[in-house]
């Protein structure tokens, strides 16, 4: 199906279902409604084959460009049907499993997941590994045909939710850094996980620390080969900032869209929404460039860090308005929509945080895209 | 342009933007078709050649041509024959005012204005705008030197009686602005191409503490954002060639100058001290890309207009669709 046939499509049949559809709460909700939310709006997406589109048959879709999923997201955010940062995570779980696991497994698995069935999670940050990733130290050592497991994740998002984690964990010596990393594929009720979520800053438990205790791994669930998930993570890091990042860019439009409808007079400056609004369209403008390469089936690469500083620098610079045009409810609202626009002014504080720092992007732009050699 | 189509062009008319200046850079865009690929396919011949011009520093009369096709004046007038008057310094409204029977001038002359038999004078009306086709002559001609005398400006002033000059033809002064805008942009991203690369062998030959200063964080981080701030403006300006509508073209333009801008900051710092002399080029880009700035609206007032605009009406222009 074309984009255009697809736009319509979609629209009509929001438009149609809009009351099924509706959040069941008012503002931000808890993270409990949020996720039933988005086990709905998925599912019945699902059904209606739209969830489906520019999903590869062999793990359950329907075939058609990658634009597909990206418009679908857009629509979904756009009428705040589903909060971006959860609803895109398949955006970056799926490819890495159409790419890395098992023909049956994946063919098992994907539609779960894209089905709101099931939430997965990403195992990659440590305690002692956060930018510097290939450090990491949770170990997975061979028991007959199977991996133990011993060690702990942090920032694990929704895995106190989830069923599944893609897990990178050390199958090398320590020394061996990227070379000796392995993706698993875990069951998240396998005996020996503990999961604590954490309560960060915007009132949320969604990032999570993940304790493994000699959980034990089914040999057939590894991703890609042995020692090799250094790749399945520079391949899946690309995903994070292309199809995710239209699903946020649309967010922020229509973040930047309610605020400048709602702020009382005199409190906006004329020249930062000028520059904001410049900003946030720029980033759009790189965002669909991005897309339309990955649908034409070009592979993403270092490029994609420009996509994400700019989209950190946007929804930072969209926020700082609502700070200023939105004082009042980011201030002192205890209403559900000021509750709301409190907790996302907060979490666009780390937008230059999560998804590797706006340090790291910029060490990756000037190594990989400006060629400036190593930095030590 | 097919693909292999649009690498040949570019190459062409990258080699003639850095053999060739002024008038013998005009004759070598014509022996490259430029003319005609302007007619057959605007976005690629613009952008392509404002880049080049931005990069290799040149001047020619490209803008005027540009301006005069917009305006519907093109086919009619020789390569050679075409100036266009633009609007003074920061503004981006048509240059000429009607009083009674006269047309009351104020404006700028790009380089190749004197090269020029006939100016184009493009008029406000009551009901938009009319364009009048004159003599040169009946305009006086100020040279500029200023910050950037290498641009070749000229201040032009004048009036004339409208029964002197054929019949204005009304047209659209938005539209022409717009396409001039963009191709300011395309000039201004190829200018900051140029001082990130300075920037960038410098960084890479110049040794202190034993080691290229493109070791050290500090300096790269600088050029990352340079490149960031490059590649977000290649992509608004793309972006508005898809929908040149003069909000988009007027945000391109104010997104380049802000983005050129903060390349030529940081540019400037990595280079420090020899990027601070005229024995090194990057003052030339730094001069070159503060002027393309104010012509055809100033950045910051392009800025603060279209956030007054969202202030006062309380929505969002429309945006780029997937």
């Amino acid at each position: 199906m074309e984009l255009k046939a697809f736009t319509s499509a979609v629209d009509d049949w929001l438009d149609e279902h809009a009351r099924e559809l509706a959040c069941s709460f008012e503002g931000i909700g808890t993270l409990d409604e949020q996720m039933a939310q988005l086990r709905k709006v998925m599912r019945l997406t699902y059904d209606a084959g739209f969830m489906r589109m520019g999903w590869p048959e062999r793990v359950g879709g329907l075939g058609g460009s990658s634009l597909l999923r990206a418009y679908l997201g857009e629509a979904l955010t756009t009428r705040d049907l589903v909060e971006p940062g959860i609803y895109s995570m398949p955006e970056v779980l799926a490819p890495t499993m159409i790419d890395y696991a098992p023909a049956e497994l994946a063919a098992d698995m994907v539609p779960r997941l894209l089905r709101g069935d099931e939430i997965w999670c990403q195992g990659f940050s440590e305690p002692g590994t956060g930018s510097n990733l290939a450090s990491l130290s949770c170990r997975a050592t061979r028991d007959g045909d199977a991996w133990r497991i011993n060690g702990q994740k942090v920032w694990t998002s929704l895995a106190q939710y989830a069923q599944r984690c893609v897990l990178l964990t050390r199958t090398g010596t320590q020394e061996s850094a990227h070379k000796g990393i392995t993706a698993l594929f875990v069951d998240m009720d396998s005996a020996g996980i503990t999961v604590r979520p954490i309560e960060t800053m915007h009132g949320a438990r969604e990032f999570c620390e993940v304790f493994f205790d000699n959980v034990l791994v089914p040999g057939e669930r590894v991703l890609g080969e042995v020692d090799h998930g250094w790749a399945i993570a520079m391949d899946l890091l690309p995903y994070e900032r292309s199809t995710a990042l239209w699903h946020r860019a649309s967010y922020l439009q229509r973040r930047l869209a309610q605020l400048v409808a709602l702020a009382p007079a005199g409190t906006l400056d004329p020249t930062a929404v000028g520059e904001a609004t410049e900003l946030l369209w720029a980033f759009r403008a790189r965002s669909r460039a991005t897309q339309r390469r990955l649908a034409a089936g070009e592979t993403l690469g270092a490029e994609t860090s420009v996509d994400k500083v700019l989209v950190a620098t946007a929804e930072q610079a969209v926020f700082d308005l609502v700070a200023a045009g939105l004082g009042a409810e980011v201030v002192l609202g205890d209403d559900p929509v000021s509750q709301r626009w409190r907790a996302e002014y907060l979490y666009s504080r780390a937008a230059s945080i999560y998804g590797g720092s706006a340090e790291i992007q910029r060490n990756i732009i000037a190594r990989r895209l400006l060629d400036l050699g190593a930095d030590r | 342009m097919e693909r292999a189509e649009r690498a040949l062009f570019e190459s062409g008319v990258r080699h003639a933007t850095e053999t060739a200046v002024g008038a013998a850079l005009d004759t070598a865009l014509d022996d490259l078709g430029w003319a005609d690929a302007l007619e057959a396919d605007r976005a690629t011949a613009v952008s392509v050649l404002f880049e080049c011009l931005g990069t290799a520093h040149a001047t020619s009369g490209a803008l005027d041509r540009l301006l005069a096709a917009t305006l519907g004046a093109g086919a009619g007038l020789a390569s050679d024959g075409v100036a266009v008057v633009l609007p003074p310094l920061r503004h981006c409204e048509a240059p000429g005012r009607l009083d009674g029977d006269w047309c009351v001038v104020e404006g700028l002359g790009t380089a190749g204005f004197d090269r020029c038999a006939t100016a184009l004078v493009v008029a406000q009306t009551p009901d938009g705008a009319a364009m009048f086709a004159i003599d040169l002559g009946l305009l006086t001609r100020r040279p500029v030197q200023g910050l950037d005398p290498a641009l070749g400006l000229s201040e032009v002033m004048g009036e004339f009686e409208t029964a002197w000059a054929a019949e204005p033809e009304p047209v659209d002064w938005g539209a022409a602005a717009g396409q001039g805008q963009l191709a300011l942009s395309s000039e201004l991203v190829g200018a900051g191409r140029a001082m990130l690369e300075l920037a960038r062998a410098h960084a890479l030959e110049r040794v202190q503490f034993d080691r290229p200063i493109a070791g050290f964080q500090a300096v790269r981080h600088r050029l990352a954002e340079s490149l960031v701030a490059i590649e977000a403006a290649a992509a608004l300006l793309d972006a508005a060639w898809e929908d040149p509508s003069p909000v988009n073209a007027a945000m391109a333009k104010a997104f380049a100058g802000r983005s050129t801008r903060s390349v030529a900051r940081h540019c400037q710092q990595v280079l420090a001290g020899i990027g601070f002399t005229t024995e090194h080029p990057l003052h030339l880009f730094i001069r070159r890309t503060m002027v393309l700035d104010q012509l055809l609206g100033a950045g910051s007032a392009l800025t603060r207009q279209l956030g007054a605009d969202i202030v006062g009406s309380g929505t969002l222009p429309p945006a780029f669709p997937l």
